[in-house]
């Protein structure tokens, strides 16, 4: 298939061929999947069945990992690369390294065509194995593409170039190799550069709607079954849903049915509230080593004024404690997408679903793909697709395993599915310690722990507070996968007054899925528990300021069915 | 070819006059552009080491500036004559116009052998010639460039010398300075990448493939170096090499069929390009006779060492299988050759447009000097390879529209570009 595409003839936007390459070597995990999405598409998706609305990838262009190779020798950055030195140096090594010769004209040609903004992505070798997924671990940047000189363009997107190839040498990618069967040495990076999905409005870019879609639901409540699948909606970029923010999910197979929050309230505290855009307007500080240099993150009413909320909020009244789908009323916006979801001109849910089902059954596996639509002119661009792992392993737990006195983590909230019993070794976050504010710290301890723990080859349990892997430290632990890469079972335990969704992010999530890690949430007020008491009675390893590492005379017992979503985890003295 | 009976403006006017049919050019614009505009002949009194002082023959020939300031070389060459010059003069314009960057044509020399001068006496002729022309010559005027025999050190002596005379600094005055005062990154790869910039379109053109292309390659000075080290960057295979043997006074040619490796010859190559015979043989390499690189079996020659190479005499020993000619050097080919070369359709990127790169490079230096903003490899290359890529183009394009050789094209589209300078400003 990759001997097919066509080699980058200075033409970005060519509506023959969306997908070109730059370079001989591999096109990496993440364009792999992108050119598998684009021969299923031409093959098996029929373009009549959504009259009006363009379904492709957005025209990109692939460096080729031989040019990542050319790039490390030619500037003898290996020996940097390799170093135990801050990310920040590495960056500004890379920035000061100079592009293979060959590929700055292809480069140069491209800006002098192309005035939108791009994204450039990572799409690393090793992102090919399904077993490891590798997602979210190296560096995306969005570059606007709009300044008025060529010369500025061509910097932009050279730099971007190197702050992702810089990426792959990064703490937090190290750690993660670190945690798989490889070698940073095995790594190599080819990137994407990819048109962004969206139009402007002011000084802003971005997309109608991103979504990510998953053929295979692990939390599956109600009536939907999991292989009813479950797709997340943002307003803005993507990186909303990817970074586990607060967005939209439902089912495909009941779209206008409402994630069961307790109270309106409540929903309203839930729901997306920021977004975010590419940054058209007034350049920012210089900062080529910082991933949001041209991000910004724009409020609910911004994206009011920018005309875009009219299809996806509802506006709720406190005083009837009603929501009214559309933003005709005065109130609060409140971005459940429930106009969009019942649109018979857009039918997006349709769409999502067609799409999701061809591609699932063209590549043999549950699948998860990440979008992003525009309204006018209609259009639904493939940014992502990576198979998902699911586990087919039949596992019973009984009541009286449930019930048990040495049960000590237990949860009708699960992610996963089998037994583990070869884990002595628990991190928590203290209970009397945690803060919202504090996040970022607790962050920083995980990530020693987790160096010791895999430094010396021991699995452990991990309990903590709020979402998991959020980007924002007042929704949980801003942790990147890399840092907490030994832990084989997670515990999320809710955050005292917020009752935060469930994790979603979907790196973060099909992290836990391929690494074959159990998630357990914890509720409150419910059957699920954690015994804090005997956790605090147990050999301390290490004591820090938020967290500690705690060690057991016997091995754990961690049961997950993974068919009604319960686990435990039992305790042998 | 001996330098005696041939005088290479007479050349340059031939092919002008040829091209000048072609273009069908009024009587005016032809006798304008047959002739340099202005010629500046002086005399540099030199005190030498022993005391005594010499005088030293010196040229400044500004050929036409219709497109922007003159740019060209200064040779320092015993055999310098003020027709050579000339033709060089011309020969800039038309370069600079084929790559289109905003500068005309011009062409300085002495007439002396700096390998029996002293550094001091060097550097006094250096200052000396910046003397005599000083009020003719600046950044917007007429821009110099290191050319035969003269080198980045006597280029800063000469900015020294200017801007003691006009009272300021004006980095942009001249080109091919160090690159630590006011020299452009990538000005020692870029006539080397320019040329292969151009062979990986005409690649293109030839439905072939840059992996797994052959080239021999005349020379291994800074040219052939970087032609040759780009070519195997994008996956061509170059299996023979020239160079000039000082010590035998002949050239060599060193081939490995499964490709030369140019950072194991760097290591056994003098600074003039002269690859060490016995060394060679150490490292597998063939030592051949000095015309073998015109004989190889191979897609492509590169003949990018001197010129007047690829001759009546020898044009018929070319393999069989050569599709492309990539003219690195100035005037490589004869014009009996070129004829046979036609005559066996071979593609051929002439000289003036395949090794534009060096020039275009300079322009580059020129203009950050100008701002006294400097660019990274980065942006220098980037730049490089568009303009060379979309000069091949243009030449291409006209070869095919008009039924012409690229040589013929790559002038029709210098000239006429010149002559419409010419006719906008009102002087024709």
């Amino acid at each position: 298939m990759e001997s097919l595409l066509a080699p980058f003839d200075r033409t970005f936007f060519d509506p023959s061929q969306r997908f070109k390459v730059i370079g001989t070597g591999s096109l990496g995990g993440k364009a792999h999947g992108l050119a598998v999405i684009q021969d299923i598409l031409a093959m098996s998706w029929d373009n009549t069945s959504f009259p009006g609305i363009d379904v492709s990838i957005p025209s990109l262009t692939v460096i080729r990992t031989d040019v990542f190779d050319a790039f490390l020798t030619r500037n003898e950055l290996h020996k940097i690369a390799y170093a135990d030195e801050d990310d920040s140096y590495k960056a500004y090594a890379f920035q000061k390294a100079a592009l293979p010769a060959e590929i700055l004209g292809d480069l140069r040609a491209l800006v002098e065509q192309v005035h939108t903004p791009l994204a450039v992505r990572s799409s690393s070798l090793l992102e090919d194995a399904l077993s490891e997924p590798f997602a979210g671990v190296y560096e995306t940047k969005m570059i606007p593409n709009n300044q008025p000189s060529v010369d500025e363009r061509f910097r932009r997107l050279s730099e971007a170039v190197k702050f992702v190839y810089a990426s792959t040498f990064f703490r937090s990618a190290r750690d993660y190799v670190r945690a798989t069967s490889h070698r940073t040495e095995d790594e190599k990076m080819a990137v994407i550069l990819q048109e962004v999905v969206g139009s402007p409005v002011g000084d802003r870019f971005y997309p109608n709607v991103s979504g990510v879609a998953r053929s295979y639901n692990f939390y599956a409540m109600g009536r939907a079954r999991p292989e009813d699948g479950v797709v997340s909606l943002a307003l803005g970029l993507g990186k909303t849903i990817v970074d586990g923010g607060k967005c939209w999910t439902y089912s495909p197979a009941y779209p206008t049915i409402a994630p069961p929050y307790r109270s309106s309230v409540e929903l309203v505290k839930s729901t997306q509230s920021t977004f975010w855009a590419v940054n058209m307007g007034k350049p920012p500080a210089y900062d080529p080593i910082n991933e949001r240099e041209y991000l910004v993150e724009g409020t609910l009413q911004d994206a009011e004024e920018d005309g875009r909320l009219q299809y996806i909020a509802s506006t709720y009244d406190p005083a009837s404690d009603s929501r009214t789908p559309g933003t005709s009323r005065v109130g609060i916006r409140v971005l459940d997408f429930s106009m969009l979801l019942a649109s018979r001109e857009l039918p997006v849910n349709q769409l999502v679903r067609n799409i999701l089902a061809v591609c699932a059954e063209s590549v043999g596996a549950p699948l998860e793909a990440e979008f992003a639509m525009t309204f006018d002119p209609p259009r639904f661009g493939f940014l992502q697709a990576r198979p998902m792992v699911v586990s087919q392993a039949e596992v019973t737990l009984t009541e009286a395993d449930l019930r048990s006195d040495r049960t000590r983590i237990r949860s009708g909230t699960v992610l996963g599915n089998g037994i583990v019993d070869t884990i002595s070794d628990i991190v928590y976050v203290k209970p009397e310690m945690f803060a919202t504010t504090s996040t970022r710290a607790i962050a920083d301890e995980l990530a020693d722990l987790n160096n010791v723990l895999t430094s010396s080859h021991r699995p452990y349990i991990l309990i903590g507070f709020g979402r998991w892997g959020s980007a924002d430290p007042f929704l949980g632990i801003p942790v990147a996968w890399g840092q907490i890469s030994g832990a084989q079972a997670i515990v999320e335990a809710s955050i005292p007054d917020l009752n935060i969704d469930f994790s979603q992010g979907s790196h973060f999530f099909h992290n836990l899925t391929s690494f074959h890690v159990s998630y357990f949430c914890i509720r409150s007020g419910g059957s699920d528990s954690i015994d804090w008491q005997w956790l605090q009675s147990q050999r301390i390893v290490n004591d820090r300021k938020f967290t500690r590492h705690i060690t057991l005379p016997n091995p754990l017992t961690l049961k997950v069915d993974g068919r009604s979503g319960t686990g435990m985890v039992a305790s042998h003295e | 070819m001996s330098t005696q009976s041939y005088n290479p403006f007479e050349t340059a006017q031939h092919q002008f006059d040829h091209v000048a049919d072609l273009l069908d050019l009024g009587q005016a614009t032809r006798d304008l552009l047959r002739w340099p505009m202005r010629e500046y002949h002086f005399s540099i009194p030199v005190r030498m080491d022993d005391g005594s002082v010499h005088i030293y023959r010196g040229f400044r020939v500004q050929h036409n500036d219709a497109r922007g300031p003159g740019k060209g070389g200064i040779r320092f060459h015993p055999m310098e004559t003020i027709d050579t010059v000339r033709a060089l003069a011309v020969w800039m314009t038309w370069k600079c116009a084929v790559v289109d960057i905003p500068l005309g044509g011009s062409k300085g020399g002495v007439v002396c052998d700096p390998h029996n001068m002293s550094q001091r006496e060097v550097e006094q002729l250096c200052r000396g010639w910046v003397r005599q022309v000083s009020r003719n010559v600046g950044p917007v005027l007429d821009v110099p460039a290191p050319d035969v025999m003269t080198n980045p050190q006597n280029m800063l002596w000469m900015l020294d010398e200017y801007e003691v005379i006009h009272g300021g600094k004006y980095p942009g005055f001249i080109t091919g300075k160090p690159l630590s005062i006011g020299g452009s990154q990538g000005r020692k790869e870029a006539t080397g990448y320019g040329v292969i910039f151009t062979v990986r379109e005409a690649l293109k053109d030839l439905k072939l493939k840059p992996q797994g292309v052959t080239a021999s390659v005349q020379g291994f000075g800074n040219v052939a170096q970087y032609a040759v080290e780009l070519l195997q960057q994008i996956g061509g295979t170059v299996v023979c090499v020239s160079s000039w043997d000082q010590g035998a006074k002949c050239a060599f040619s060193f081939r490995k069929k499964s490709g030369v490796s140019v950072e194991e010859l760097r290591t056994i190559t003098d600074p003039f390009g002269g690859i060490d015979r016995g060394k060679a043989q150490d490292l597998g390499y063939e030592v051949l006779q000095e015309d073998a690189w015109i004989e190889q079996d191979v897609d492509m020659l590169i003949p990018a060492a001197l010129e007047n190479q690829i001759t009546r005499d020898n044009v018929g020993r070319i393999g069989k299988g050569v599709k492309l000619i990539a003219e690195a050097a100035n005037g490589p080919t004869t014009s009996e050759a070129d004829v046979a070369l036609c005559a066996r359709n071979m593609f051929v990127i002439p000289d003036f447009l395949a090794n534009a790169g060096g020039v275009t490079c300079s322009y580059f230096e020129q203009v950050q000097s100008n701002m006294n903003y400097y660019w990274n490899k980065d942006e220098v290359f980037g730049k490089l390879d568009t303009t060379m890529t979309s000069a091949y183009h243009a030449v291409r394009e006209t070869a095919n529209k008009r039924k012409l050789t690229m040589r013929e094209a790559a002038y029709v589209i210098s000239i006429s570009r010149v002559a419409q300078a010419c006719k906008d400003r009102g002087w024709v």
